[in-house]
């Protein structure tokens, strides 16, 4: 094993994520990073469904203060999903390389119940636009 | 690089010189094409909201699209690149690519949900 600070290894960054440990088994580095980019995907869905709202206020040609709510609390979910995804990517990666235990995914019960009030805020928003 | 057990896991097929693939798990290609389901996201992402934005402003929305599409470009291009960089690293045992892209990714996508908060406030 290549020591991480090793003068031959070229500068890789987030630094706080490769100055420690060593190189652990590609195929864990390879599904951490696809976990983090179902997450971001995750994210961009919520975005997309900000953004789909809003534009079917518009399309109605009535804005409700529900509908603006239901905006843009799944706009900030998406941007808070992005960061946690890479925070997440950091130290997951982090504790790859020290072989400490994996983070706990503490965001996920915030997360499922997060969504469940989305979806009860969707179905509020569907009865008052009138479909 | 691999530890014993990810040695033990390829298997006869998975060495040099025999048939089938180097990595029988086909993690890069796996781990490249969820990078390109990502930027095709991306794509689908901005662009709904830069159409949407022209409709309230269309110079705010050409800067958007200005802003984003290039990037999205960019992506895919440093996406397939870290394709091939991964693949020969695997090859040498040489450690893979870091977390650069994915952060820049990650940042991206901050932008695209902030240009979303821009058009729902600028309703």
């Amino acid at each position: 094993m290549v020591p991480a600070d090793s003068e031959t290894e070229p500068r890789r960054r987030p630094r706080r994520v490769y100055r420690e440990g060593s190189e652990p088994d590609p195929r864990f580095t390879l599904a951490n990073e696809r976990t983090f980019l179902a997450w971001l995907r995750t994210a961009l869905a919520l975005m997309a469904g900000g953004v789909g709202v809003e534009a079917l206020q518009a399309a109605q040609e009535r804005t409700s203060p529900l509908g603006t709510l239901l905006a843009v609390v799944l706009l900030t979910g998406g941007i808070l999903c992005s960061i946690t995804a890479f925070v997440r990517w950091a130290s997951t990666e982090r504790a790859l390389r020290t072989g400490s235990a994996l983070p706990a995914l503490r965001m996920a019960p915030a997360f499922g119940s997060g969504l469940a009030v989305i979806g009860v805020l969707a179905c509020i928003f569907v009865l008052v636009i009138g479909f | 690089m691999l530890s014993e057990r990810g040695r033990s896991d390829r298997g006869s097929s998975g060495h040099r010189g025999h048939s089938g693939p180097w990595d029988p798990g086909l993690q890069i290609e796996r781990t490249t094409l969820a990078w390109s389901r990502t930027a095709l996201a991306f794509v689908v992402a901005t662009a709904v909201v830069i159409r949407l934005l022209a409709g309230t402003d269309v110079v705010l929305a050409a800067v958007c699209a200005a802003l984003t599409l290039p990037l999205v470009v960019v992506i895919s291009l440093l996406t397939w690149r870290r394709y091939r960089r991964d693949e020969r690293s695997l090859h040498r045992e040489a450690p893979l690519s870091d977390g650069a892209l994915p952060g820049t990714v990650a940042a991206f996508t901050v932008l695209v949900g902030g240009l979303g908060l821009i058009y729902v406030l600028a309703n």
